[in-house]
């Protein structure tokens, strides 16, 4: 029986693919967009046959659609989902940052920080609750670098210790 | 004509260069070469690229908050020419550009000089931890002394502190020798 050829020097032609125009997935700034403003039309959809799942299943976060709850349940646990909240986390880079950047215009230091949960289940949904996008305030932001600076003291006595 | 700025690096666009990507929303991505094409594309975060402006003035490598920076501004209405006013913008921007370029060469020196103090501090301090490594501790000294001669007690060995490169340069110059024989003396 003739086995499958082994690929191990395919060069960079799926990356060149999945990075083509054709196959172009939504930007940050757009998705930002949909959770503070499209929340509610994306999550709930109307049946539409061509897309997976009939376009009931669909990740705000990520901008993709699953075929199922399991499968989209399974995601919110993986690590691109994760990365992609983490990436959300801050303000999104516009062209006005760039500008600045170059010197056209005091530059302001840090993107503002947001607060980033994964959406609310469909049951969840029905409760009441609703996409939000807040921002951290000062006081919450000094007791989480006391916090993470705390856990780093501790390790480092637990490393003494030993 | 107008020189835009690239949407990742914040490089200079000039007429004619790079190329414009229009998103099907509507919105344009000025981009100054291939390679910040393709970083757009593979969703690459300016902030955390380290070549771009963005990264380095996010990482307080460069001056960020200054009033020189305030003076061009991008302009819609077109301005009737009127040489007067032509000749003085002209002779501004000269004169601007000189004071931005000094305190942006101003703030890069205060930020090195930081490091060198930073440098010198360690070095002292690794010095006078290991110090062990160049006298040898008191209790093993003691010792010593006591076998060999009495009377070398009460002579303290004398420490000069001495920049190593300044030390480098005398030792080429040969004129460590009389130093150290001054010392003994």
């Amino acid at each position: 029986m003739p086995y499958a050829r082994a690929r191990h020097h395919d060069g960079h032609t799926r990356l060149r693919r999945r990075n083509r125009l054709r196959n172009k997935t939504k930007d940050l700034d757009q998705i930002d967009k949909d959770l503070k403003e499209g929340s509610d039309q994306l999550l709930n959809q109307e049946v539409d046959l061509d897309k997976p799942g009939f376009a009931q299943h669909y990740c705000l976060h990520c901008a993709k659609y699953y075929i199922n709850q399991r499968a989209l349940d399974d995601h919110f646990k993986t690590k691109v989902h994760k990365r992609r909240m983490k990436a959300l986390e801050n303000d999104p880079y516009t062209h006005e940052e760039a500008e600045k950047a170059a010197g056209h215009g005091s530059f302001d230091k840090t993107p503002a920080k947001r607060k980033m949960e994964t959406q609310p289940s469909k049951d969840e949904y029905s409760c009441g609750k609703r996409v939000k996008v807040d921002y951290f305030t000062q006081e919450e932001l000094n007791s989480k670098k006391r916090k993470s600076l705390n856990s780093s003291k501790v390790t480092e006595e637990q490393e003494m210790h030993e | 004509m107008r020189i835009e700025t690239c949407y990742f690096c914040s490089s200079k666009v000039y007429p004619g260069h790079g190329m414009l990507f229009v998103r099907n929303d509507c919105k344009q991505f000025r981009f100054c070469r291939k390679k910040c094409r393709k970083a757009f594309q593979r969703k690459k975060n300016p902030r955390k690229a380290k070549w771009t402006k963005a990264y380095r003035k996010l990482a307080g490598k460069e001056l960020t908050i200054d009033p020189a920076f305030e003076f061009e501004k991008k302009r819609n209405a077109p301005v009737k020419y009127d040489r007067e006013l032509w000749t003085k913008t002209v002779s501004a921007i000269r004169k601007i550009n000189e004071i931005k370029e000094r305190r942006e060469k101003h703030f890069v020196m205060e930020r090195l000089r930081t490091g060198t103090q930073r440098e010198i501090h360690m070095d002292i301090r690794d010095v006078q931890k290991n110090i062990a490594l160049i006298r040898a501790p008191e209790g093993i000294r003691k010792k010593d002394t006591e076998k060999l001669d009495v009377t070398m007690e009460d002579e303290e060995e004398e420490i000069v502190y001495m920049p190593a490169k300044e030390m480098e340069k005398k030792l080429a110059a040969g004129i460590m020798d009389v130093e150290m024989q001054k010392i003994k003396n």
